[in-house]
């Protein structure tokens, strides 16, 4: 059994259980759309206003909802004790966490890639030159932080009492580059079109999700492990 | 007395399956373990009794690397549980009092995740869970499922893993005298396997198992039982 099976059964498996629980998604995508919607009703009708705060409502929108799911994603496994049957078997504590993450990651991806186009309508903002391939990119690469970030973290308050509490808490001060990152990417090519500009904060986030990616899966067994 | 004695002479020259040298696990102020010593040969049937609270579940956490001994040391086929965790792990199997699977999958999906996380056949899956009495329940959901069935799933899945150390904390808990009289004979099979089995119960008098040693957990300590069987 390699890694890799691993990996892709912990992720399958979690992926599974959301596609027929609908715990998180139900959550999440209730969650997003309104703060989408009060957040257009809150910012007025001045279009330059919207535009400027499109990108930044969005993200903010999706961190939450990575915070959501990501907890959602370990207290499902924490009835019945199957999280503790899963940290019986022989396998790296790592491979467990990249199987979340990659749940996770590809959770938020979808979840982003069904929440862009609504920001865009709904703010009225004009998609710049670059766009089509920028968007898509800072939302793999912010996912991607954001996911591992909120796998890690809730991870770590799972078997806490005050986890709802804790995890925002814990992850948002450290979830900063990533969230400047993706937003000011996005920025650069939602009505306007600095397409050296988005690639520069692209890069900026790659690196930071390299970073936290490396640490998080080398330090997740001390989050599971006494 | 010190229950080192549950292993057998003619096996003395093998490597214990368990071995603790002055165990002790503190639960927040509680000194839940202390000072345990135990040495159990391999293919040993050893029965761990003792009230609620007395430490069984914890001593068998311990030895399963899911609790951390304060002091004292705890070895499984002579790989420490804190230092050789991935080789203890490759060694033992738990059945957990909670049963242990996902509720949304079905148990058929249960048992195949546990085969992908420990590279066996998925083609045993369908006759362990007739084995069992699953069979008619095998795509169902497990969170439709009674205490009992639960149980027989958990009890499925340490037949497919098949490790050389079975923890049973609480087997027969839940069971009906069926579910009991089947936890009996998979013991009795995996005993005439070879594997070694350390199982915590309340239950005392099973007379399909004749363990090699019951042992008793009182005031974090282990003492023979009184009723010990031959």
């Amino acid at each position: 059994m390699s890694d890799l099976h691993v990996v892709l059964a912990v992720a399958r498996k979690d992926l599974l259980h959301e596609l027929r629980s609908r715990a998180a998604t139900v959550a999440t995508l209730f969650f997003s759309a309104v703060t989408l919607v009060m957040m257009a009703f809150a910012l007025g009708r001045e279009q330059h206003v919207l535009t400027l705060a499109a990108p930044g409502v969005l993200w903010v929108a999706l961190t939450f909802a990575g915070v959501i799911a990501a907890a959602q994603n370990f207290q499902a496994d924490l009835e019945e004790g199957a999280f503790e049957q899963l940290l019986l078997y022989p396998v790296p504590r790592a491979a467990i966490f990249l199987g979340k993450l990659l749940a996770n990651w590809t959770y938020l991806t979808a979840l982003g890639l069904l929440l862009t186009p609504v920001a865009i309508v709904l703010y009225s903002v004009q998609a710049g030159a670059g766009a089509w391939y920028v968007i898509p990119a800072a939302l793999v690469l912010g996912t991607f932080g954001l996911a591992t970030i909120a796998t890690f973290y809730a991870g770590l308050t799972a078997n806490l009492q005050a986890r709802e509490a804790l995890l925002p808490v814990l992850m948002f001060p450290i979830i900063v580059p990533v969230l400047l990152g993706a937003v000011r990417a996005t920025e650069a090519v939602l009505g306007r079109s600095e397409l050296d500009l988005a690639g520069g904060w692209l890069q900026m986030l790659a690196g930071f999700d390299l970073v936290y990616f490396v640490v998080c899966t080398a330090l997740f067994h001390f989050v599971v492990d006494e | 007395m010190s229950p080192r004695g549950a292993s057998k002479a003619t096996d003395m020259t093998d490597t214990p399956a368990i071995q603790l040298n002055g165990l002790t696990r503190r639960m927040g102020n509680q000194q839940v373990l202390r000072g345990v010593d135990l040495e159990v040969a391999p293919a040993r049937l050893v029965v761990l009794r003792g009230g609620n609270g007395a430490g069984k579940t914890t001593l068998l956490k311990v030895l399963a690397t899911r609790l951390r001994p304060t002091s004292g040391s705890a070895r499984l086929f002579g790989f420490d549980v804190l230092k050789e965790q991935a080789e203890v792990r490759a060694r033992m199997g738990m059945l957990s009092v909670m049963g242990g699977s996902y509720p949304v999958l079905s148990a058929h999906e249960n048992l195949s995740m546990a085969a992908d996380m420990t590279g066996k056949d998925r083609q045993q899956v369908g006759a362990l869970l007739e084995r069992v009495g699953l069979a008619e329940a095998a795509h169902k959901y497990v969170r439709t499922f009674s205490s009992g069935m639960k149980k027989r799933l958990g009890l499925a899945r340490l037949m497919l893993v098949d490790p050389p150390l079975w923890l049973l904390d609480e087997p027969y808990a839940a069971l009906d005298d069926a579910g009991k009289q089947l936890v009996d004979e998979v013991v009795s099979q995996a005993r005439a396997r070879g594997r070694t089995l350390l199982m915590a119960s309340h239950e005392s008098d099973r007379d399909a198992l004749t363990p090699d040693a019951v042992l008793q957990l009182h005031d974090g300590r282990l003492r023979r039982a009184p009723e010990e069987a031959p």
